[in-house]
């Protein structure tokens, strides 16, 4: 089997698989939860129509009302309240209180303040930075005796262009079912993507590993070197996969309500980076390889 | 140490952790004689329901050399409020530099709780002339205040707060002071918490020489308990506000659990089931490897109680755990791809088994360390949001404890199986090599 041989078809089904999510990206960007935003969430057991809960949530002053019903007959009513946060909590339980004559209880509250907000978002955004630039040192490290023709720093980058690929493709998805099914993201969300960029590399590395323990053992084509590596690697990449996929499958089906998109995030994250491993990070190699033959360094 | 040696010490360990793993582990151990107060996997307040309340405390008006100790008094403050209510495995801790986290389990108490915290509870004396209204700050306040209870008045049967004021000058003030009160006609005595008045403005009838005080206001017994609890926490230091909030019921809290227990062993079993089919005897082993893994796992989360690194079960940490147990599976297939691959090029069980392990163990190493890499980011990142710690927590500690099972327990109790015949016999690897097996 010559997988090297059709890289470009497995480049084009990537791309195919994350340009739309990117163009999403673009246009819609992603549903923001309270975590980023600010606001409250309360989850309410009972039935009763939406306007006559807006009605109240109204008029305590409530900003962005939504309401939206869960499968196991609850409601989520998310709003912002603009009042002074000395005067949310009171809000919250004289709320409570209103919604009770409609037959609903409340099951869990949730509040996040404007302040608190910026600071997980400032914490998102740098733990997934440092995260991403801790493990292309690591890898550089660990594959800093790679034999020639492979330069440790091609490893390196090619993993994280990998890394890249399932985190924008998870990131995409979310985008998508944030514009049309009103999926939010919250901190659970960065944990998810986190994961992911862990799984991905985790999977390369494996890949690389026998591509640098048979560079020192087999002779031929570098192309052909990475052939074989990925195919003697294959039924490992696909079964490991398989396990946690699995495991990720019982959770999201059985696991509750409350963790149902931050494992639909890990199972779509880890079954791109199954594939990345396998269709992308080792080819990309072969690519880059041909590239700096064709393309000799000019002595200046 | 033996291959025997080292089979018999996996089997007391995996013995021991299964029998500490096991929910009524007690019960179990009394029965052969053991008695030992039960072991208990500390629940979030995701699973057990609770409060998990973040305060912002505002420290715009204290010189930046005193705010260090500003906060830590605030909460000392605040442990004491909440610990008057009785409620235990209350925590309250600060978080960055200015901000308190208080962690509450139980929800009723909860609602209590917020209104015990929010309130800066200063209690200050004045004094009030009768004719004129006008109030004067006695500079007696609550830090003058050595207890207070809530008791009933002997003669009315209504509900009061008795004050004892602290020795020295303390009680010389307050007995100067209503010595002053006493032979004025026109002076009243009031008392304030923060802006509600609590007491008075009342006449005093003799002057209070022994520091003990009496604030009957027209309160319940409730509110009289709610008084004394505040006067007895202290002031806060600084004024606070709540910045968020999360509240999770008693029914969620126990409904996540048991679906998160059933996702677990599906998601186990199911992995069990494919191990054992496609890499037969080896997936024996390591179905073995993974009950020891998941009973290891367990014992830990609950001796953890016993340091002062208590791990906190939390939905997400469920998670986490759920999710090693994949990456647990994981470094039993690479060392066991690898071996069948060295029984192909015709090694003998013995050689494949420990080339399956040397040449595995770099994988292994690099990609779980990749983990570990992204599991402390976001531990340090994640301070003040407790559901990404605890997804961290465990799947940091379920990777390194699967290095072990894998490493330790699988190895050994391959070189085990392959000492009988049956070990030996490629078919009950899913190999089907072509002569038979040396």
């Amino acid at each position: 089997m010559n997988l090297i041989g059709k890289r470009k078809i497995w480049y084009t089904i990537s791309l195919v698989a994350i340009v739309p999510g990117l163009i999403s990206l673009v246009l819609f960007g992603l549903k923001l939860g309270i975590d980023f935003t600010g606001g409250s969430i309360m989850e309410v057991q009972g039935s009763a129509s939406a306007t006559d809960i807006t009605a109240m949530a109204s008029k305590l002053g409530f900003q962005d009302i939504t309401i939206t019903n869960e499968a196991n007959g609850r409601s989520l009513v998310r709003y912002r309240d603009p009042a002074p946060t000395s005067e949310i909590e009171g809000h919250h339980q004289e709320f409570k209180a209103d919604l009770a004559p409609l037959g609903l209880s409340e099951v869990s509250f949730e509040t996040v303040g404007p302040s608190v907000s910026h600071s997980i978002t400032r914490n998102a955004i740098l733990a997934i930075a440092v995260a991403s630039f801790a493990i292309v040192c690591y890898i550089a490290f660990a594959f800093r005796n790679a034999p020639p023709p492979v330069s440790p720093l091609s490893f390196g980058v090619t993993a994280i262009i990998a890394l890249l690929h399932d985190a924008f493709f998870v990131i995409g998805v979310f985008s998508i079912l944030g514009h049309f099914a009103g999926v939010e993201v919250d901190s659970l969300f960065v944990t998810a993507v986190l994961t992911v960029i862990g799984f991905s590399v985790h999977d390369t590395i494996v890949v690389f590993d026998r591509i640098r323990e048979n560079l020192r053992r087999q002779r031929g084509e570098f192309e052909d070197v990475v052939n074989n590596s990925i195919l003697e690697t294959l039924a490992r990449s696909i079964n490991t996969s398989l396990t946690v996929l699995l495991t990720l499958l019982a959770l999201f089906l059985f696991g509750g309500e409350s963790i149902h998109y931050f494992v639909l995030a890990l199972l779509v994250g880890i079954a791109s980076g199954t594939y990345s491993s396998i269709f992308n990070a080792s080819p990309l190699l072969v690519t880059w390889h041909n590239y700096k033959l064709k393309h000799p360094k000019k002595k200046a | 140490m033996s291959t025997r040696t080292k089979l018999i010490l996996i089997a007391i360990l995996g013995l021991v952790s299964l029998v500490l793993a096991y929910p009524k582990e007690d019960t179990l151990l009394h029965k052969i004689g053991f008695k030992h107060s039960h072991l208990q996997v500390r629940e979030g307040l995701d699973l057990q329901g609770g409060a998990h309340l973040v305060y912002q405390a505002d420290l715009s008006k204290i010189a930046s050399g005193d705010r260090a100790s500003a906060m830590s008094s605030l909460v000392n403050v605040i442990t004491n409020r909440v610990n008057s209510l009785g409620t235990s495995e209350t925590t309250v801790q600060q978080a960055g530099s200015s901000q308190v986290i208080v962690e509450i389990p139980g929800v009723s108490d909860a609602t209590q709780a917020q209104a015990l915290i929010g309130k800066t509870a200063q209690l200050s004396f004045v004094e009030v002339d009768a004719t004129t209204n006008q109030v004067t700050d006695t500079g007696i306040t609550g830090s003058d205040v050595k207890s207070a209870t809530a008791d009933f008045d002997p003669t009315s049967g209504q509900p009061i707060v008795s004050l004892q004021l602290k020795s020295g000058d303390a009680t010389k003030r307050f007995g100067d002071l209503t010595t002053q009160i006493n032979q004025n006609q026109n002076l009243r005595l009031a008392t304030y918490l923060d802006q509600d008045l609590i007491f008075g403005p009342a006449t005093v009838s003799s002057p209070i020489t022994n520091g003990q005080a009496q604030l009957s206001g027209n309160f319940d017994v409730k509110t009289a308990k709610q008084i004394a609890q505040l006067i007895n926490a202290g002031a806060l230091p600084v004024p606070i506000s709540l910045v968020e909030q999360q509240t999770v019921g008693p029914t969620l809290g126990a409904e996540s659990v048991r679906h998160s227990l059933v996702a677990g062993i599906i998601g186990l079993g199911v992995v069990a089931l494919f191990m054992l089919i496609y890499y037969r005897l080896a997936g024996v082993v390591a179905v073995t490897a993974l009950i020891i893994y998941t009973a290891l796992t367990l014992t830990i989360y609950k001796l953890s109680a016993f340091t002062p690194y208590t791990i906190v079960l939390t939905l997400a940490g469920i998670a986490g755990f759920i999710l090693s147990i994949g990456m647990a599976v994981d470094a039993n297939i690479l060392i066991f791809e690898r071996m069948k691959e060295e029984l192909r090029d015709g090694k003998s069980f013995v050689s494949a088994v420990e080339a399956g392990f040397d040449r595995a163990w770099s994988s292994i190493r690099d990609s779980n360390i990749s983990t570990l890499i992204t599991c402390f980011i976001l531990y340090t990142f994640s301070s003040s949001i407790p559901i990404i710690r605890g997804f961290a927590v465990t799947l940091g500690l379920g990777v390194v404890i699967s290095l072990f099972t894998a490493v330790v327990v699988s190895r050994t109790l391959l070189r085990g199986v392959i000492m009988t015949k049956l070990g030996r016999n490629p078919k009950w690897y899913g190999l089907n090599l072509p002569g038979e097996d040396a």
